[in-house]
């Protein structure tokens, strides 16, 4: 994956409990004063097929470089996939899961 | 004595008594009226755009466009114009000279002296306000939106309309605002012009407006206040929702980060139009009619894309005189989070550049999208979870503007039927 256009999913400690058991706590990255935020990667195909899916949804091209906006519900699967498949590659198989 | 508003005019309320109404609106024509024109006949009603009278004639609208004032020198930024098709004209008879009565959802709400009917180009009125034509800017989209014809004259209102909860606390027209400040005993009084539930960037823009506005004055008693003034209008997908927009601003006071006595919040209802330099002057004319001596403006104020320099909104003001403008603007650079620090501090202080944590206004709107609670350096706590309540009781479960929110929200104002 090249370039990637990443999703921003943000820690609690739930989160992070989870993130410990699968071991991928160590990928979270500190963002705002201490706050945990997982980098989900997509390509460019991925990113568009979610804008289509999600229209709420949008890419941040000035400021974060990220899609942001997604549904909580979206999210909450995404990271569930991460913690499921002990990756953050989860895209493709999220994006197929949903049909 | 009269209280003296923008443009050194006093201001005067274009309200009618009930009985003296009742009297007046008898047998007038009728004409149902949107919500953009409701909500500006309530601004030009209660003074909050003193010094006009009702919807601006041809040679105003020219005049505001071209050279950012009134015909009568009053320095004035945006066109505030009734527009009209003709179909419209002809279904209701309308001529120069009439008096029109004003209905909104099926009630009275104020009479319309009819002086001008006029055209206008739009196109040059987008470019002359917005400085483009590209219908994209959201103020461009409104003005092509208007239909051909335009009404000026005298607007004066028939009946009070009723804000509703939760914003009734927080609607002070201009006389009553002037009332508050002289009861809490301000000198002086910042504005916070705001669309954003309040992270702790925007709080210490506040707090450090109202140190600068502070200045000189005597410690023993405060003598300053913040008077936050949300803007409540149309609204588009996305934005936060109104109600925790005010409620949110108003927890900064009840949990203490604002002491009572120097803390006030408010709302104008008024219709974004995003003309970023041009907007910041309307909005310094609309606070002072509210009584307030200073104005914060940050970063990008009002602005939209990237139509305007961050600092646009900064720069305008030098073209004008303490004569034209009777309130004072504050000028500030962006707070942020820098971990070196390990705290808010201020662009103008802090050396440390190259590790600086920004308030993204988009982060911060995945943060609450997510539902995960942010350190208090960026959150107060209490403000987090006001929001997360608001999504609930007021937002059908988002704190952010979505097509049911606005299909089922309660209404902020109604008129009662006369």
């Amino acid at each position: 994956m090249a370039e990637t256009f990443p999703i921003n999913v943000w820690i609690n400690e739930e989160r992070y409990a989870k993130l410990q058991e699968a071991g991928l706590a160590h990928l979270c990255q500190e963002m705002l004063a201490g706050l945990k935020v997982l980098r989900v990667p997509t390509t460019a195909e991925q990113r568009d097929e979610l804008l289509k899916r999600y229209p709420m949804a949008k890419f941040d091209s000035a400021t974060t470089k990220s899609i942001e906006l997604l549904p909580r519900a979206v999210k909450d699967q995404i990271f569930d996939l991460i913690v499921e498949k002990k990756t953050v590659d989860v895209i493709g198989e999220f994006l197929k899961r949903q049909g | 004595m009269s209280e003296i508003g923008h443009g050194g005019k006093p201001i005067v309320e274009r309200i009618l008594d009930p009985a003296t109404a009742k009297e007046k609106i008898r047998g007038l024509k009728q004409m149902p009226v949107r919500e953009q024109i409701a909500v500006e006949v309530i601004d030009i009603a209660y003074g909050f755009f003193s010094p006009l009278e009702g919807f601006m004639k041809k040679a105003d609208v020219e005049s505001v466009c071209k050279k950012m004032r009134l015909t009568d020198g009053t320095v004035w930024s945006i066109p505030i114009v009734f527009d009209i098709s003709d179909q419209e004209l002809s279904d209701y008879g309308i001529k120069e000279g009439d008096s029109l009565l004003l209905t909104y959802k099926d009630a009275p709400i104020a009479i319309f002296e009819i002086e001008e009917i006029f055209t206008y180009n739009k196109q040059e009125m987008a470019k002359d306000v917005y400085g483009t034509t590209e219908e994209k800017h959201p103020g461009v989209k409104r003005t092509y939106q208007y239909k051909d014809k335009f009404l000026g004259g005298k607007i004066t209102m028939v009946s009070k309309p009723i804000i509703n909860e939760p914003f009734t606390p927080f609607f002070l027209t201009p006389l009553e605002m002037r009332k508050k400040i002289k009861e809490k005993g301000w000198v002086r009084t910042v504005a916070h012009q705001t669309r954003n539930v309040p992270h702790t960037g925007h709080e210490w823009l506040m707090k450090g407006a109202w140190l600068s506005a502070y200045g000189e004055l005597p410690v023993e008693k405060m003598l300053v206040g913040v008077v936050v003034n949300a803007i409540i209008g149309e609204k588009r997908p996305g934005d936060y929702i109104d109600e925790a927009i005010v409620l949110c601003h108003d927890m900064l006071r009840k949990a203490g980060y604002f002491r009572e006595d120097v803390h006030l919040t408010s709302i104008s209802l008024w219709d974004m139009r995003y003309a970023g330099p041009r907007e910041a002057v309307f909005h310094a004319a609309l606070r002072a009619n509210l009584g307030i001596t200073h104005h914060m403006f940050g970063r990008d104020h009002a602005g939209v894309g990237t139509y305007y320099d961050p600092y646009d909104a900064h720069r305008i003001f030098d073209q004008f005189s303490e004569k034209d403008l009777n309130i004072r603007p504050i000028r500030v650079l962006e707070w942020w989070y820098c971990p070196v620090c390990a705290e808010v501090t201020y662009m103008g202080l802090c050396g440390h550049k190259d590790k600086v944590q920004n308030f993204s206004g988009t982060l911060i709107r995945s943060i609450i999208q997510d539902g995960v609670k942010p350190p208090r350096l960026i959150f107060r706590p209490e403000v987090f979870d006001l929001i997360l309540e608001c999504a609930e009781k007021y937002g059908q479960g988002d704190a952010f503007v979505t097509q049911k929110y606005l299909e089922n929200r309660n209404p902020v104002f109604t008129f009662p039927k006369l």
